[in-house]
């Protein structure tokens, strides 16, 4: 008997393929989204312990950075910490693996080709041919890389990332800089790097146009020529722990880090004996590590949500096509209920049927996820521009997303069948429940609207559970299209918007410090607006948790309109004053929210060595990075310094010149940040796209199904409408009303489901070093909106269809049976 | 003066068994304010007739004129203006939207054919003795008072033609009388035409012709007495 009637659901579900072919596709999608985003993220993990291990075929990533960009270390100083450090090692700790100095350097290369000469902003390495820590990466099976390491005074090797573009070759010369003239480098080999596997300028979060920034690296004695240097001189000193020691993540509150902070305590302690003044930075706090193990968290973070969100869809359109199917079949339940059939009979085919469904897209999924997945990893390798041979989706990825959504499809199925063996008989039979009372409620609410509207709304809500679940599915399915590119469209309008409209600088010209008159008196001779500007990342704040965070300090000419040549965009509060007894300044909103700091609050930090006090006077956004604003004359005063870089605002006809880029080190043009940053939006646009094409196809999934099962439900009644002469218009402007309500308040629950994904969405994903804020863009939601409600419209000629589709002969004779 | 003009009219159902002739050469006129009851056995194919009166159903050969026009077929759309122009209708289960009140069901209908008059939706349910029952849903009121409703219901949008199809076959007797009494009245001050389908022989008292159809054949077309 079982068997029978499983075959009868089973037939009864082929009858609406359609319907079928929804939830299946929903289930496949659900599988097919977990194991791409699964597999990448696996993928992405090995490729990372792979580049950074320790071994023959990593390059060995430091544990600890401590650098000083205006400092040069000698060789002996050097030495002298390094024996330092190893003579106070705390016991408890690992052992200390390597102590190096290495000289990194801001500059230029300058490069020519048939469309002209270039001078790009750059970074120069300089590593030692013994070199243990932060070594450049071969790998095998890579076509770009090739050569080897430089070894002599005349050798570099240049960035796999920039090769392709700048056209270049092993053994071409190249002429590069450092802000001490310019010599000339064969190129012994091009690889990769483990500071910069995101190959962005330092502070910078979006990488700039292919060919706008290079990176090379020299040997020790190439870099020392570079830039006219003693021997064994650095500014940057790595340290190797053996092991691996835990890292304060910026992303929790927890303290994790507290191995390394001790080691960071003897680190600050032997830097002092002697006399070596800089910043120390661990994995956390280096922003091109830290943003690429926050770019795989947010890949692994992203997994279980986005699955769950395609399975509730799916979950939601299974319970509530199961439930109309035990409800047409009602009657013929009930008749076997009298006939004697056990519920158990009656209930496995419910169970099973989702089963079923769940197997086949499941099935699909799976098939297809390895091909999502490497088309990910594909993408990312073009944004990232590294490459991930060895791909494998590990088998723990399919049995959590299939068994996840085996679960949750079998749940589904649990509560329609159910409710099929809980069918009274003589209810159904008797024509009991045929009989149903209108809302007094809804009545009152409606009555004065006109009759056919007023009886939308009343149909809509006359299953209030189902209406429910309608909604909350058009609500997860909108916040799957939209909570993505809300949480973007809120940060591209703040960053974008702040680099384009807000700022008039052309290019901003980085120098050592004192170093700034060469590039005012090239700025006076070429007519060239300019403005000397502090910025350097030399802040450190200790939050209430007692973690010391750093951050950029900043002071530009002035905060008033038209003082400088990047305005900013001060959300709340008032500009500070120069030579308060309180020192006063800005800070940027993340900052402000994440330490818990008020406008007006007083706060001890640290400002290039020296503890001061400040008063937040004003809150600014559009900042991703940790910034604290000053007036220039107080942060000149602390820091000893007049400026770190230079604004140039070019008139007409003058641009970049040899000239500048041999006395500056390095070079960023607004232009080309900004190009970089749309150009990165645009691929990522490519990415949103598809999500919310998802999130828009099962919106309309949902919404037919509902316009679908609408139309079954109340068969009757249109049909006596039809019978009784309504027009199709006259039906159709119904339909309209009751798929537009639906679209309505589902764009409603969508647009604020959207927006709370987003909120925690930025909650989750911002840490100290990358702060999300979540604006509500208006458009978007606007966009959300319009979207729920054209698919809405588009649902009614369906509904019309099958209302025409109607045999009404034969649904007279069911009125009349 | 001739309302309707039936000429051998033919209705065949194709099925797996073979071709089933549910009408079979048909010819019948009937005139503005007649009552017709159609009698026969279960697949006499009255209600097939009925169908084709009201342009539910496409006849397969014959014609059909109504007010000396040919009736649309094949045309759902014409179809459908064709009733709600001239044709009422009154099921066997009175077919009411549940959550649309008593007088509700009545202006939907009058909204639908763009005859929207809250007063004589009103007089009309007055008319079937349900003044009181206005604000009520069908659910809370009996079978019979609800097949009143669906009379006030039939004929809110004034129609030419009132069909029913076992109207009474859900009542018992006292109440399919009253019903019958208040369809009567309705059709007389109305100046409705009326034809009704049952097998029930006790309505022809109600009737004022009585036609008797049996496998697709009118088998005895009679006036009666009834004023």
């Amino acid at each position: 008997m079982s068997n029978l009637l499983t075959k009868r659901l089973a037939k009864s579900l082929w009858r609406t393929k359609l319907r079928l072919f929804a939830v299946i596709s929903m289930v496949f999608v659900g599988v097919f989204a977990g194991i791409t985003f699964g597999g990448y993220a696996a993928n992405l993990d090995v490729m990372y312990e792979t580049i950074y291990d320790d071994s023959e075929t990593g390059t060995n990533l430091a544990d600890l950075w401590i650098d000083n960009q205006s400092a040069v270390w000698s060789e002996n100083q050097v030495n002298e910490f390094c024996d330092s450090l190893q003579n106070s090692w705390p016991s408890t700790s690992n052992e200390l693996d390597g102590c190096e100095g290495r000289m990194i350097l801001k500059g230029t290369l300058f490069h020519s080709n048939d469309t002209g000469e270039y001078i790009i902003n750059s970074v120069w390495h300089g590593i030692p041919a013994n070199a243990d820590i932060d070594r450049t990466w071969f790998p095998e099976g890579n076509s770009t890389v090739k050569g080897r390491s430089a070894v002599s005074a005349n050798e570099i090797v240049m960035d796999a990332h920039i090769t392709d573009t700048l056209s270049l070759e092993i053994n071409d010369e190249v002429r590069i800089g450092a802000g001490d003239g310019s010599r000339n480098y064969t190129i012994v080999g091009i690889a990769y790097h483990p500071m910069h596997v995101y190959f962005v300028p330092e502070g910078s979060l979006f990488p700039p146009t292919p060919g706008q920034f290079v990176v090379g690296y020299l040997s020790d004695k190439g870099i020392e020529r570079l830039a006219n240097l003693s021997e064994g001189s650095s500014n940057t000193v790595m340290l190797d722990v053996a092991g691996t020691p835990g890292f304060d993540i910026p992303t929790t509150v927890e303290y994790e880090g507290e191995e390394i902070d001790d080691i960071k305590q003897v680190v600050n302690m032997s830097m002092a004996e002697n006399l070596m003044d800089g910043r120390v930075r661990d994995r956390g706090q280096n922003d091109a590590i830290e943003l690429m193990r926050l770019d795989l968290e947010g890949a692994k973070k992203a997994v279980t949500p986005i699955t769950i969100m395609i399975g509730s869809i799916a979950a939601i359109t299974i319970v509530l096509s199961l439930q109309r199917l035990v409800q047409s079949q009602a009657r013929e339940i009930a008749i076997l209920r009298t006939l004697g059939v056990p519920r158990k009979s009656i209930m496995s085919g419910y169970l099973l049927a989702p089963l079923g469904i769940g197997i086949i897209g499941c099935g699909l999924g799976a098939i297809a996820g390895p091909f999502g997945a490497n088309g990910m990893l594909d993408f990312y390798q073009k944004i990232v521009g590294m490459p991930i041979i060895e791909r494998t989706i590990p088998l723990e990825v399919y049995t959590v997303q299939i068994g996840a959504t085996m679960l949750l499809v079998f749940l589904s199925g649990a509560y329609p069948a159910w409710k099929s063996t809980r069918i009274d008989p003589l209810e159904i039979l008797g024509g009991k429940s045929d009989i149903k009372i209108g809302s007094n409620f809804l009545q009152s609410m409606t009555g004065w609207m006109p009759t056919s509207i007023g009886l939308s709304l009343r149909a809509s809500f006359r299953k209030p559970m189902r209406l429910g679940l309608t909604l909350l599915a058009v609500g997860i399915s909108l916040m799957l299209a939209g909570s993505i590119q809300m949480m973007t469209a809120g940060l591209t309008d703040s960053i974008v918007g702040g680099l384009k409209d807000n700022q008039t600088w052309d290019a901003q010209v980085y120098v050592q410090p004192g170093s700034e008159n060469a590039v005012i008196q090239w700025a006076n001779e070429n007519d060239v607006d300019y403005e000397e500007i502090i910025e350097t990342p030399l802040g450190i704040l200790e939050n209430s948790e007692g973690m010391k965070l750093s951050f950029t300090l900043i002071a530009l000419n002035g905060y008033g309109p038209g003082e400088s040549m990047r305005n900013l965009d001060i959300i709340e509060g008032e500009i500070p004053q120069e030579n308060q007894p309180i020192t006063q300044v800005m800070m940027d909103e993340g900052s402000l929210k994440m330490n818990g700091w008020k406008i007006g609050g007083v706060y001890s930090i640290n400002a290039g060595g020296s503890e001061i006090d400040i008063e937040i006077k004003a809150s600014i956004r559009g900042e991703i990075a940790r910034t604290m604003f000053f007036v220039k004359s107080d942060l000149s005063e602390i820091l000893g310094m007049n400026a770190t870089s230079v604004y140039l605002y070019f008139p007409e006809g003058v641009t970049i010149d040899e000239e500048l880029g041999s006395i500056s080190s390095g070079i960023v043009e607004r232009e080309s940040l900004l190009d970089g940053i749309i150009t990165l939006l645009e691929q990522q646009t490519q990415v949103l796209s598809t999500v919310m094409g998802l999130g828009i196809l099962f919106t309309l999934a949902v919404m037919f199904n509902t316009m679908v099962m609408n139309i079954a439900e109340r068969d009757f009644e249109l049909a006596t409408l039809r019978v009784l002469g309504a027009s199709t218009s006259s039906l159709g402007i119904m339909l309209l009303f009751e798929s537009l309500l639906i679209g309505f308040i589902g764009g409603i629950v969508g647009v604020a489901f959207a927006f709370g994904a987003a909120f925690g969405m930025a909650a989750s994903f911002s840490t100290w070093q990358f702060y999300f804020p979540v604006v509500l863009v208006p458009s978007v939601a606007y966009q959300l909106m319009g979207i729920v409600l054209i698919i809405a419209i588009f649902m009614v000629p369906i509904g019309l269809f099958r209302i025409r589709r109607m045999d009404l002969v034969e649904k007279v004779k069911d009125l009349s049976q | 003066m001739t309302l309707l003009e039936m000429t051998e009219l033919e209705r065949y159902y194709e099925t797996p068994a073979g071709i089933v002739r549910a009408l079979d050469g048909i010819t019948l006129t009937i005139e503005e304010g007649e009552r017709v009851i159609l009698l026969g056995p279960s697949g006499s194919g009255k209600t097939t007739l009925l169908n084709c009166f009201s342009a539910l159903d496409s006849p397969t050969n014959g014609t059909y004129l109504f007010k000396d026009k040919e009736v649309p077929r094949n045309n759902s759309e014409k179809m459908t203006s064709f009733r709600r122009e001239n044709i009422g209708y009154v099921f066997q289960f009175f077919n009411l939207l549940q959550d649309l009140t008593v007088l509700e069901n009545v202006q939907l209908i009058q909204e639908l054919s763009g005859t929207k008059d809250l007063e004589r939706a009103k007089q009309l349910l007055s008319l079937v003795g349900l003044d009181s029952e206005m604000g009520r849903f069908p659910g809370e009121i009996s079978g019979g008072q609800q097949q009143r409703v669906a009379i006030a219901r039939s004929i809110a949008k004034k129609p030419t033609l009132l069909l029913g199809d076992e109207l009474t076959g859900n009542l018992d007797t006292e109440t399919s009388r009253k019903v019958m009494e208040v369809l009567v009245e309705a059709c007389a001050k109305e100046a409705i035409t009326a034809v009704f389908v049952t097998h029930d022989e006790s309505l022809v008292q109600y009737a004022t012709r009585v036609i008797r159809i049996d496998s697709g054949k009118i088998i005895s077309d009679e006036k009666t007495t009834f004023e």
